[in-house]
């Protein structure tokens, strides 16, 4: 690990293949297990993965260390692309809203797999007030808008954006001890 | 106006939530240069890359490297990397704004300068014209310069002298000099002739004379004139002023003659 993310990743903007297999080793498994909770199916969560890595070898140009760290930004990649693949089959006709309430359920389901996905996010999520754990699973990995979330939870949606917001802030600051 | 409202805008970003106007408005706010609203979605961001990180990693499939790295591999080879493609757009970019600077300047200079351009054309095309003249001139004095060598190699050339006569005392000639092949005959000191005269040279044989051409003489008074064979002997060499054109037998005044 002699290479910093941020030099693999100026390294691909310059046509570094190599580069691109080291910046993949790195984040391929961070990213993948958020992929597969948002898209729910391993095939698909495959296909996404490869897509963003793709897009991340011909988008290194854009990339900016002023905006983010190179986890965030592949990060919120994953999580873009993996939520538009969920819209793409929900505008094939099938039904989106049916995969978020179960992975909202915590309990539910087949217990080996489910348990998997959620041991993703379970962690430090489960330590947020359930009101705020909930907007952002809907919004983070349900791709719900705020307002069709204030409209699901019959919440005015200042109180959506206010639960947003205290919910990230709180991740914060569980989150602190642990990763320093 | 409260900043409050696109702070909590900033979490609602973050996870992607945000939509129609509020997001294009919030957009607008951050790329007019926040740095509150900036450092509150980066850090938003941050945590849910944090979140992601402190999940248990997962272990892709084995074939989504080996197909990425494939389609890496195949691009990077078949073009040239992302930095080399900026820098060729902006040259290209560049190369653009030149020739259309250029295409402005030039137009502009051009008609400043048609009038002048005008005149270089002329001065080059009469400067082609001089060079074409001299060197067929050139050229005709080597064939002079060679045809003399040729003669003076035979044996049975001979080289006769014309003194001036009358009232042209000062002039005089050689005549480089062979029956069969024929001659050259220079002349020097010679005043130009009158404008409807000519000189005329004389083959004097028997005392017969014959016409051997006519010529003139440039501005110092010098002539060299290429004189046919006669395939015979001649006695005398003369030369004389006559009308333009020369006539069949001499009329004017005897102007050069050889001695004999």
């Amino acid at each position: 690990m002699a290479w910093a993310a941020e030099d693999l990743i100026r390294r691909m903007a310059e046509g570094d293949a190599d580069a691109c297999g080291r910046f993949y080793d790195r984040y391929a498994r961070l990213v993948y297990p958020l992929i597969l909770r948002i898209v729910q199916d391993p095939a698909d969560a495959a296909d996404v993965l490869q897509e963003v890595f793709w897009e991340a070898w011909q988008a290194a140009a854009s990339y900016d260390p002023a905006r983010g760290s190179p986890e965030a930004w592949i990060v919120m990649r994953a999580r873009t692309r993996a939520i538009d693949r969920v819209r793409a089959v929900r505008r094939r006709g099938e039904t989106f809203v049916a995969p978020v309430d179960e992975a909202l359920a915590v309990d539910r389901g087949d217990p080996a797999g489910r348990a998997a996905d959620r041991a993703v996010i379970a962690d430090v999520l489960e330590r947020l007030p359930e009101h705020q754990r909930e907007v952002i699973e809907l919004a983070y990995y349900g791709g719900l808008t705020q307002a069709e979330i204030a409209e699901r939870l019959k919440q005015p949606l200042g109180t959506v954006k206010t639960r947003m917001r205290t919910g990230l802030l709180r991740l914060r600051e569980i989150m602190k001890p642990t990763t320093t | 106006m409260s900043h409050e409202p696109f702070e909590t805008q900033a979490a609602v970003y973050a996870l992607g939530a945000l939509d129609g106007e509020e997001r294009s408005e919030f957009e607008e706010h951050l790329a007019g240069g926040c740095a509150t609203c900036t450092e509150a979605a980066r850090e938003h961001a941050e945590t849910l890359a944090d979140a992601a990180r402190v999940a248990p990693p997962m272990i892709p499939p084995a074939h989504v490297k080996a197909d990425l790295m494939r389609r890496v591999a195949a691009w990077a080879s078949s073009r040239t990397s992302p930095r080399r493609r900026r820098l060729l757009r902006w040259t290209g970019v560049s190369a653009a704004a030149v020739v259309g600077v250029s295409a402005f300047v030039a137009g502009f200079v051009a008609t400043r300068y048609e009038a002048r351009i005008g005149v270089m054309a002329r001065e080059t095309s009469r400067i082609r014209a001089d060079l074409h003249r001299q060197e067929a001139e050139l050229r005709d004095r080597l064939a002079v310069s060679q045809g003399v060598i040729d003669l003076l190699r035979d044996h049975n050339a001979q080289v006769v002298a014309l003194r001036g006569s009358g009232p042209s005392a000062q002039a005089w000639g050689r005549l480089v000099w062979h029956e069969i092949n024929g001659g050259y005959l220079f002349v020097a000191n010679v005043p130009p002739p009158p404008p409807d005269k000519v000189y005329e040279l004389w083959t004097i044989s028997g005392g017969q004379p014959r016409p051997a051409g006519v010529f003139t003489v440039d501005a110092s008074g010098r002539a060299t004139h290429l004189v046919a064979p006669t395939r015979a002997p001649v006695d005398v060499f003369a030369v004389t002023l006559e009308p333009a054109g020369g006539v069949p037998a001499p009329t004017g005044p005897i102007v050069l003659a050889s001695a004999k």
